[in-house]
């Protein structure tokens, strides 16, 4: 019965502790000035493009049940034209997809299963995105170049501290290298220098698992795409099947999915 | 170099050789570039994104043992998962497992049983093997196969 007692104590002074600890998180002068303006002209810039095409290589580290880490790679082709058309090609190691976004209907298609989705989308891009991920548990590749510079952007209320390291080098163009935190979450992004303050790179490593996956990528721009609208409508090549796209229910880890336009 | 003829040779082989077709194809040219080895069934994906910082979790155990693209070996072989060509049955073994749990309406596969083939309800496509019937669903970006009572 003592010992219970002394172990209580132990835990309730070591959650203490914890609590002291915790309380003196945020430091607003982790927050360096020059970092957050960096990141606001270059999401003010970011909006004001309006059609733009962007390579960009990436790596996800996926963790194991065993909680290792491990990386798997791919490539990203997206080509925006606003406010409301996406084209987009994903190629990794586990799939290939593309999908399409002409303002009215969203498509997701596989190459090599030959298999696609319809489904109706909604009239802007901010909002296909939201759709997407709340409903069909599909995140718009690059998002990150749709949010910053919007009121919903993380640097207006999430970053905990903002670092300008310098110069450094991206594919040959010289950027700036900064460093940021959030909750659960350190990021780096490399913002190309001179008038175009693009992005160019960005790391993303997530605190949240023991094994800190990162997420990287390298972008490439193209602001003068040659398109047309052929481009973002979907035409099912001979022998595509179509098939359902299951909606994401209200628990996020839920695995069971309802049908949607399913059998009838 | 010694690798590679090895793989080329379970490529041209394997579906001269397979009962089963589509599947058994699958399975073995998977298993021959060693990365069928590796169970995939992840726990947590990293963050993707700065601002959504979703982390949703929707691959949640997905098992790619079975799902993964054949074209995607040929690339894995040239690089540095080398030993190949051990472990024939793992996949297979995998597979099989899923095969008998598939029977439970609800359930989902990533790769189908033998011997199915394709009908079309409603403008949607199942896949009828024997008598369960399967229909191919993205979940998120992935392709999945739901176990689902006979559309007709």
């Amino acid at each position: 019965m003592r010992e219970r007692l002394s172990c209580c104590v132990l835990i309730m002074s070591f959650s203490l502790t914890l609590m002291a600890q915790s309380s003196s998180a945020p430091k607003k002068e982790d927050v360096d000035p020059r970092a957050m303006a960096a990141l606001d002209k270059m999401g003010t810039y970011l909006r004001t493009l309006n059609t733009f095409q962007v390579a960009a290589v990436e790596t996800t580290d996926n963790v194991l049940d065993n909680g290792q880490a491990v990386q798997s790679g791919g490539v990203v082709d997206i080509l925006v034209a606003r406010p409301n058309r996406v084209r987009a090609e994903i190629a990794s190691d586990d799939m290939d997809r593309l999908l399409f976004y002409d303002g009215k209907n969203f498509t997701i298609y596989g190459q090599r299963v030959n298999y696609y989705a319809t489904v109706p989308a909604p009239p802007t891009i901010a909002e296909l995105i939201d759709k997407l991920s709340e409903r069909y548990a599909i995140d718009m590749p690059l998002v990150d170049l749709f949010m910053w510079g919007s009121p919903a952007s993380a640097e207006r209320t999430e970053i905990t501290s903002a670092l300008d390291l310098g110069p450094s080098s991206v594919d040959g163009t010289t950027c700036q290298q900064y460093a940021f935190r959030q909750e659960g979450l350190d990021w780096q992004i490399w913002i190309q220098q001179g008038d175009y303050p693009l992005p160019r790179k960005l790391i993303l490593t997530t605190l949240t698992d023991d094994a800190r996956p990162r997420h990287t990528q390298i972008l490439k721009w193209n602001l003068a795409p040659s398109f047309n609208d052929e481009a973002f409508a979907f035409d099912p090549p001979e022998g595509a099947q179509r098939i359902a796209i299951a909606e994401a229910t209200a628990s996020p880890t839920n695995e069971t999915k309802k049908l949607q336009g399913g059998v009838k | 170099m010694n690798l590679f003829i090895r793989y080329l040779l379970s490529i041209v082989l394997v579906p001269l050789l397979s009962v089963g077709p589509v599947f058994a194809q699958r399975a073995s040219a998977r298993t021959s570039v060693n990365r069928g080895n590796v169970n995939r069934n992840t726990n947590v994906n990293a963050n993707k994104s700065v601002n959504a910082n979703i982390n949703r979790n929707v691959n949640a155990n997905v098992n790619r043992n079975v799902n993964v693209n054949v074209h995607h070996d040929v690339y894995v072989h040239g690089g540095y998962y080398g030993g190949c060509c051990y472990h024939t049955n793992t996949a297979a073994v995998v597979a099989t497992t899923a095969i008998v749990t598939a029977a439970v309406v609800g359930s989902r596969v990533y790769a189908l049983p033998p011997a199915c083939s394709v009908v079309i309800v409603n403008g949607f496509t199942y896949q009828q093997c024997g008598s369960t019937w399967y229909q191919p669903q993205f979940v998120g970006t992935t392709t999945t196969y739901v176990v689902v009572a006979a559309p007709r």
